[in-house]
């Protein structure tokens, strides 16, 4: 399956069924290309998630089949790993509906006396 | 790799992915795996993590894929036996073996045609198919213990 940028312009939420990790990587990457390590890292300090080394590879090579990701050239052994456009619209898309059951869920409570 | 032994666990649970995916990813992932156990990290729990990823990886179909080779045999092999199962439960020994019989000295005849059909020690099937273990249990129970 390719995701093309038009998805994401076109509000199909592709990153309903990717499950979470892939999620916290795209928004990682959303402020430069990281490798594995500098992922593990980030997401922990950015989420308080501690991504374990073959969830973070499983979520890698699904984003990057669905080319909402990239990899760059070898540094080292380490491949940084670059958000690309469609990956970068499809992540907007996924925050904007986020965001929208959020506050649907803070007013019910709010509704609710809670 | 500061632990003795850790750089083989983690290689060994790398050997478990596929080669398309070691090709891709196994360097990297050998490094990273290095970096996690120099900052403290168990190298088991690391080596745990690689194989449940290599699990997933092949069980699950890549995108674009409905099924992958490996998940339909599973399917295939699963149906089939479940079919056997069905085939053997409905088979006169096997019925038998569910109808239920009443305890002995009660003097109420069974209207049943297998009515000679001795209750053995196990309990009756109640189902076609439960799992693997009853497949086994059903078929022993069918073919071997009633005598119909």
């Amino acid at each position: 399956m390719r995701v093309s940028s038009r998805d994401g312009r076109a509000g199909q939420d592709v990153l309903r069924r990717v499950g979470e990790a892939s999620v916290l990587i795209l928004i990682s990457l959303a402020d430069g290309p990281k490798h594995g390590y500098a992922l593990i890292q980030d997401i922990k300090e950015l989420a308080d998630v501690e991504l374990g080394p073959g969830t973070l590879y499983g979520a890698l090579d699904r984003l990057e089949r669905l080319e909402l990701i990239e990899s760059l050239p070898a540094d080292d052994r380490r491949h940084p790993y670059r958000i690309t456009a469609p990956g970068a619209a499809a992540l907007r898309v996924h925050l904007d509906s986020l965001e929208r059951v959020s506050a649907a869920g803070r007013l019910r409570l709010r509704l609710g006396g809670i | 790799m500061r632990e003795p032994g850790a750089g083989r666990l983690v290689a060994w649970a790398l050997r478990c992915y596929p080669a398309r995916w070691r090709r891709r990813h196994g360097d990297e992932a050998a490094e990273l795996a290095a970096l996690l156990i120099r900052d403290g990290a168990w190298a088991g729990s690391i080596a745990l993590s690689y194989l449940a990823g290599a699990a997933r990886e092949w069980l699950t179909p890549p995108p674009g894929r409905r099924l992958s080779a490996a998940t339909g045999a599973l399917l295939v092999l699963v149906c089939s036996l479940g079919v056997s199962g069905v085939l053997l439960a409905s088979s006169p020994p096997a019925r038998a073996a569910l109808t239920p019989t009443p305890a002995r000295g009660t003097g109420v005849s069974q209207v049943h045609g297998h009515a000679r059909c001795r209750a053995g020690a196990g309990s009756a099937v109640p189902g076609v198919v439960r799992s693997m273990g009853s497949l086994s249990v059903l078929i022993w129970e069918a073919g071997h213990e009633r005598s119909c």
